[in-house]
């Protein structure tokens, strides 16, 4: 077997043009999940009685099982769910909508965590530092707390979202013409699997490392005024 | 897909899929062992400043950060054939299962490399200083004094990513290995029914996630017995 290096090109133009799609389903579960992930933190922190169980195991379950397997269970059961109880064949919805429900209640369960550990990371001190000058409950959190947890949560915010970028691939599993779906495509039908997904490959790297260098500039804004470390920058 | 939800096939496909967990189980530990010395190894150059080497280890971490771990399985079970068949020698018809620990050691060691970088460089150089000082060679300074402390502050964050690999081990079957994840899909095939099948593999994968949190917790208290209270609530 030899490598036809022009071939990577000539793949790299044909699956760039499944970016869009990998987009739409790497953050419209992110920004579905950061209100799940809102929502399940707060719980998390104000315990109510019945909700924070549940919400408790599923975070846990969440985190404990394969992105895969949420995948699967919601593109095959959502369908046999809808069948079952409202006699609706869903055969019209697009199989893209089911993976982007499935991360979308995984991501809940990873930004709960990364949302409560950088609220968490908020000294007690800033808010009654807050309170001591008249600020209400409601200016307390916008103004004092969550612009500080933002900015401690970035690095691992980032992870996330790279981390989301990544699981898409999976979607190609159950046929979504995402990059990796695409470069599946490219590769069967010009015999030349290893070319296609050395292009695949560079694809997401380059997003990777966009998404990256975006992340360390917003940090450097947004930590400019911070007074912690070891070093001055 | 079949007809309807039938709850008693999630209970019965339990023990079948369990009898395929060793696969799993040793995918996971070769990775993450082989992962272990091969991260060691690869956090060196940028631990020592050696140049160039340097330069090729942040490239393949920075790869290896910026795939899907299933288009490095592709690329693995792709390019290994090249990459070994200029030496002469053909691979083409290896079992996958070598594929599969060729490509999750790869990814743990650069995963690894990073967690043992950040903790090697958070022991005091004074250790090192000290260490010299009674006369230890550099090679002893290294695993005597260096590194056991080291692998404590790394522990936690190697347990996290052996878990998160763990989960990865699902997609080994794309590429033709018969684990857990490859007989679950055979059964989908078998009897027609997917969701079940995914609800009892999920359910043995969150139970082997618990037991390893609960593993790893206990030996992170077993590392940290020389620790005062006081250094611990840090």
């Amino acid at each position: 077997m030899q490598l036809d290096i022009p071939f990577i090109w000539t793949a790299f133009t044909e699956i760039i043009k499944a970016l869009p799609l990998t987009l739409i389903i790497a953050i419209a579960p992110i920004l579905i999940g950061l209100l799940i992930g809102i929502a399940v933190a707060f719980l998390r922190m104000n315990p109510i009685k019945i909700l924070t169980p549940i919400a408790n195991f599923y975070v846990s379950f969440y985190r404990g099982t394969p992105v895969i397997m949420h995948i699967m269970i919601i593109y095959f059961g959502v369908p046999i769910l809808f069948e079952s109880t409202f006699g609706i064949s869903l055969n019209f919805v697009p199989i893209a909508v089911f993976v982007i429900i499935a991360l979308a209640l995984n991501a809940g369960a990873y930004l709960s965590e990364i949302i409560r550990s950088g609220i968490l990371s908020v000294s007690k001190g800033q808010i009654d530092a807050a309170y001591s000058i008249g600020m209400t409950t409601s200016e307390t959190l916008r103004r004092i707390v969550l612009p500080q947890a933002f900015a401690s949560a970035i690095p691992n915010l980032t992870n996330i979202i790279i981390g989301f970028l990544h699981a898409t691939s999976i979607a190609f599993l159950v046929s979504v013409k995402e990059l990796t779906g695409a470069a599946n495509i490219v590769a069967s039908s010009n015999l030349k699997f290893l070319e296609a997904f050395i292009a695949v490959g560079i694809i997401y790297w380059g997003i990777t490392i966009i998404i990256e260098l975006f992340a360390q500039l917003i940090e450097r804004k947004i930590t400019a005024y911070s007074n912690t470390g070891v070093a001055r920058n | 897909m079949g007809s309807s939800f039938e709850p008693s096939l999630i209970v019965e496909s339990i023990p079948k899929l369990l009898s395929y967990l060793h696969i799993t189980i040793e995918i996971l530990a070769l990775s993450v062992g082989l992962g272990l010395l091969l991260g060691i190894l690869i956090a060196m150059p940028r631990l020592y400043h050696i140049p160039i080497l340097k330069e090729i280890v942040t490239v393949y971490i920075s790869f290896i950060r910026g795939t899907p771990i299933l288009i490095q399985l592709f690329l693995v079970f792709y390019g290994l054939p090249v990459v070994v068949g200029l030496f002469g020698i053909d691979i083409t018809r290896m079992d996958p299962f070598y594929f599969v620990i060729v490509t999750y050691t790869l990814s743990n060691a650069a995963a690894f490399s990073e967690i043992f970088r950040g903790a090697i460089t958070s022991v005091d150089y004074g250790q090192t200083e000290a260490a010299y000082s009674i006369g230890l060679t550099p090679l002893q300074n290294f695993y005597r004094i260096v590194f056991p402390q080291a692998f404590r502050v790394a522990f936690p964050n190697i347990a996290n990513a052996s878990i998160s690999s763990l989960k990865d081990t699902s997609l080994a079957f794309s590429i033709g290995v018969m684990d857990m994840m490859g007989r679950g899909e055979t059964l989908i095939s078998a009897t027609m029914h997917a969701v079940e099948i995914y609800i009892s593999l999920a359910i043995i994968y969150y139970v082997i996630v618990l037991i390893f949190e609960r593993l790893f917790k206990w030996i992170e208290r077993y590392l940290n017995r020389y620790l005062v209270k006081d250094e611990l609530s840090l």
